[in-house]
């Protein structure tokens, strides 16, 4: 595994010819381009808007964490100011991402097959099925999290322009405007672990766009085998 | 009457107050007032608030057809039906000062609503953040916001007169003796004698208007048709509402243990499972 023999390797354009030059030297060594750099920078867009949702929604929610988060992100009234905007900037990428994504992130029936070995998944078990280039999981995690985006970009807009709506209104977004932010709260910390801590090179992925073939072959075989060309 | 404070809005610290201190009260003695309007202006003139434009006639002797940021006294006038006849109801409304402030509890900025000892409920609007959520938690709907400044305003029970030891500008003002300013003892004796006095008259359903739901007020009502306070633009059973309790309360532990307890699984996790390293599971 010579390091001048690695290269990156762009699924569209040229995987028939580099699969071929390289199938028989490298096994582990070669990189996959993952994501690329417009799903990259909606990624970001939408994880630091999330970011400071959460955080500048912690800090109007609980006293505790609000003495020092306030400070930190700008201040009471900036943060009142700043956290729809924030929720405007999520909902846009949100819907870039869905709508790019939409068939990796669709589930088909071997993502409801994929589920029933979730248990197996998390505790590194064998026997889980091949997962294509998200697993079900990940495909869940992101739909929950696109719902609860969705619940509360609408009762973000009625608290936003209160004056223009019922007081039932305002009570019912209140709740569900933290009933969501709880449910985005406990799938974020999720996320985070996965492609922090869990499941090193996810996030060389997102921050470069590349993985190794053995990372790939690892996570997401059936993604691997159709970028590699491999039936 | 030095202020002290008793609840201050998002800070989970207790309060520092020592003193001993009464709690003072307002009482709306509606079966005399004659709606001169005195009380509205002496307390845009006490707290320097500007005199907006008037509305176009409406057919009604109400100054403006709701409270606004700096018109904190409003004298409602209603033409009800009461006992069978026509009945014209004048009714002074304005801040309550709740014993438990539906506005404080919803309150996310620390020290912007304010509760003394003496049961004045203040807005502090340096603290405030103009969110509103306290017009969401006031079972009176009574803050409002200035569009100028984004902060709320009420009436402060002329907190900075009764700290000087002064009645409230409006009980100053009124000539007829509605309205009575004391501690919350003295102007609840004066309310029930009024209530028996009343009753003498023919009122049977005369009554004080302290609602239990929101732990009582620090203005109180003697309402001649106690029965019917909606006849006098006050609600019926007024409570903090449940969502605010529900927020505030119950479902802030869910997520105290979403936030922690999915910190401490992921956690767990880690130190048992250990990472997913794609060298491993391929070499195999």
């Amino acid at each position: 595994m010579v390091r001048e023999t690695q290269q990156v390797m762009k699924p569209k354009r040229q995987k028939k010819s580099v699969v071929k030059e390289t199938e028989a030297v490298l096994v582990s060594s070669a990189e996959i381009e993952r994501y690329n750099l417009r799903e990259r920078l909606v990624h970001w867009t939408v994880a630091i808007s999330f970011l400071y949702l959460l955080l500048s929604g912690l800090a109007l929610y609980s006293p505790r964490l609000g003495t020092w988060l306030y400070p930190l992100l700008g201040g009471g009234t900036n943060i009142r100011i700043w956290h729809p905007y924030a929720g405007v900037l999520f909902a846009l990428a949100v819907t870039i991402m869905t709508i790019s994504w939409r068939r990796c992130l669709w589930m088909y029936p071997e993502d409801w097959e994929w589920m029933r070995y979730s248990w197996k998944y998390i505790t590194h078990k064998e026997g889980v099925p091949e997962a294509g280039r998200f697993n079900a999981g990940q495909k869940l995690l992101f739909w929950v999290l696109a719902f609860s985006g969705l619940i509360l970009l609408l009762s973000g807009i009625v608290l936003w322009f209160r004056e223009k709506f019922s007081r039932e209104l305002w009570l019912a977004s209140i709740l569900a405007h933290e009933i969501f932010a709880i449910v985005a709260m406990g799938a974020i910390i999720v996320h985070m672990y996965m492609g922090l801590f869990a499941s090193p090179g996810s996030l060389r992925a997102m921050v470069e766009g590349k993985v190794t073939e053995a990372w790939a072959k690892a996570h997401h075989a059936r993604w691997y085998k159709r970028v590699m060309g491999i039936s | 009457m030095a202020l002290e404070l008793k609840a201050i809005s998002a800070t989970n610290y207790p309060t520092l107050g020592i003193k001993e201190t009464e709690r003072v009260c307002k009482l709306i003695d509606v079966s005399v007032c004659i709606g001169c309007k005195a009380c509205e202006v002496a307390c845009q003139e006490w707290n320097d608030t500007p005199v907006e434009e008037t509305y176009p006639y409406t057919g009604s002797y109400q100054t403006m057809p709701e409270l606004a940021y700096n018109f904190w006294n409003l004298i409602k006038f209603r033409e009800v039906e009461l006992g069978g006849s026509f009945g014209w109801t004048m009714a002074k409304y304005q801040c309550m000062h709740c014993a438990d402030p539906g506005c404080l509890r919803a309150c996310p900025a620390p020290g912007a609503i304010v509760q003394y000892t003496n049961g004045i409920v203040d807005f502090v609007q340096e603290n405030c953040i103009g969110c509103q959520f306290c017009v969401t938690g006031c079972p009176f709907d009574v803050p409002r916001l200035s569009p100028k400044s984004q902060k709320v305003y009420k009436c402060t029970l002329c907190s900075d007169r009764v700290a000087a030891g002064l009645e409230p500008a409006c009980i100053k003002a009124c000539p007829t003796g509605c309205l009575q300013f004391g501690t919350k003892k003295q102007m609840l004796e004066k309310a029930m004698k009024r209530v028996r006095q009343l009753k003498a008259q023919g009122f049977s359903q005369a009554a004080i208007y302290d609602p239990p739901g929101v732990l009582g007020t620090h203005a109180i009502y003697v309402l001649p048709h106690g029965d019917r306070p909606e006849d006098y633009g006050l609600p019926r059973d007024p409570s903090v509402p449940w969502i605010v309790s529900l927020w505030k309360g119950p479902l802030k532990t869910v997520g105290n243990v979403v936030l922690l307890g999915g910190i401490l699984t992921a956690a767990l996790h880690y130190l048992k499972f250990g990472p997913m390293r794609a060298e491993e599971k391929t070499r195999g």
